[in-house]
């Protein structure tokens, strides 16, 4: 999977919320906030380039203090959420 | 013959060289803004006009479309090399056409029907672009003074922002016209923020060299009724986006951006006004945000 081109992540008042910066992101308007783990899965995303529901359960696992059971749970959540706003290409 | 003008808009100042002939043809816009001393130091860009056949040819450029506000305006960018290359369309023709430098600090336009169209717009970018690293944002926005203070409405094309500044000035007292279209906002070292009047007000002929500390900015939508909400953080900062210019793809300018508009969403109180053109709507709004 990879970050669709011109999404980015900004932080506004100490939250979270994504933004289109790029050219063909001009009509995205919707209000994408994000939580403190999904921010940082997000920047991970970004580092692998190519990433997985694997890829970043294991590095949710190194980075938190988190079963890889529930990880795994919540990073398929996260990128479910993220594919739907169309900010993600499977 | 051709001459160059400095002119200072929120404080920058920039350069335009052209024929004189184009240059007086600018001056009921841009002569408010004129800067007498002729000081070419800290220029934050210099546009020179040129003919055709002296502007270089342009080939192997991929042309992307960058704005498509409304009245059929376009413009359509692309690179080629270190520069960049704009074209400026105004319903199906090409008004005029743009080629930057690297730091886009030097552009040159070809304008052949000289309507000033492509000219406003090409300065618009550039200015847009130059500042956006310096506190700086250009909105979309008609703006109103009221006893010292500035207020912004803001709203897509054709949703009634000039017409509820015009609302303003005919039922509160005291009010007047700064910008019709396109003012300068800044923020200041202390987070407090000002909008400027700048030489672009859309169709109002609205050119004034004036700045006052901005007492509120306010979302417009059509509506059945009027209701004015207070927003905060992140839907405050989703709700001004569409209103500010720039290219945000550049990540110096994106980021820069970004910076003015969370310190606007910090400092400034942001409403959303659900309206009608009606007296009921300037009242209420200016009842809730000069309170504050």
């Amino acid at each position: 999977m990879k970050q669709n081109e011109g999404f980015v992540l900004r932080e506004v008042c100490g939250e979270y919320v994504i933004v289109g910066e790029g050219l063909n992101t001009i009509d995205f308007g919707k209000l994408l906030s994000f939580n403190e783990t999904a921010a940082w899965l997000w920047e991970e995303a970004g580092r692998q380039g190519d990433f997985t529901v694997d890829s970043l359960t294991e590095a949710l696992c190194r980075e938190y203090d988190v079963t890889a059971e529930v990880a795994h749970a919540d990073v398929a959540d996260i990128i479910d959420r993220w594919q739907q706003s169309g900010i993600i290409t499977i | 013959m051709l001459n160059t003008n400095v002119y200072q808009v929120a404080g920058h100042r920039f350069a335009v060289t052209a024929e004189d002939g184009l240059l007086q043809k600018m001056d009921q816009q841009y002569g408010p803004f004129l800067v007498k001393d002729d000081n070419t130091d800290g220029l934050v860009f210099w546009l020179e006009m040129v003919e055709n056949e002296d502007f270089p040819s342009v080939e192997g450029v991929t042309k992307e479309l960058m704005q498509d506000e409304d009245a059929g305006i376009k413009i359509l960018t692309g690179s080629m090399g270190q520069q960049s290359y704009y074209e400026f369309w105004l319903r199906d023709r090409c008004e005029g056409r743009m080629l930057t430098d690297a730091d886009r600090k030097k552009a040159l336009l070809v304008d052949p029907n000289q309507t000033l169209f492509a000219l406003n717009n090409a300065i618009m970018l550039m200015f847009a672009m130059a500042t956006a690293r310096l506190d700086t944002a250009l909105f979309h926005s008609s703006v109103v003074e009221h006893q010292g203070r500035a207020y912004m409405f803001l709203g897509k094309s054709g949703t009634g922002k000039s017409t509820h500044s015009q609302l303003w000035i005919k039922y509160i007292p005291e009010t007047q016209l700064v910008n019709d279209d396109n003012p300068v906002v800044r923020v200041n070292g202390d987070g407090t923020a000002t909008v400027y009047g700048s030489p672009w007000s859309g169709k109002t002929p609205c050119y004034r060299n004036v700045s006052y500390p901005i007492g509120g900015i306010v979302k417009l939508r059509q509506a059945p009724e009027n209701r004015i909400r207070r927003l905060r953080g992140v839907e405050a900062y989703v709700e001004m986006i569409p209103n500010i210019s720039g290219e945000r793809r550049d990540k110096t300018q994106a980021d820069g951006i970004h910076a003015t508009e969370n310190a606007l969403v910090m400092n400034v109180p942001i409403w959303f006004l659900d309206c009608l053109p009606d007296e009921e709507a300037a009242r209420l709004c200016y009842e809730t945000i000069s309170k504050k």
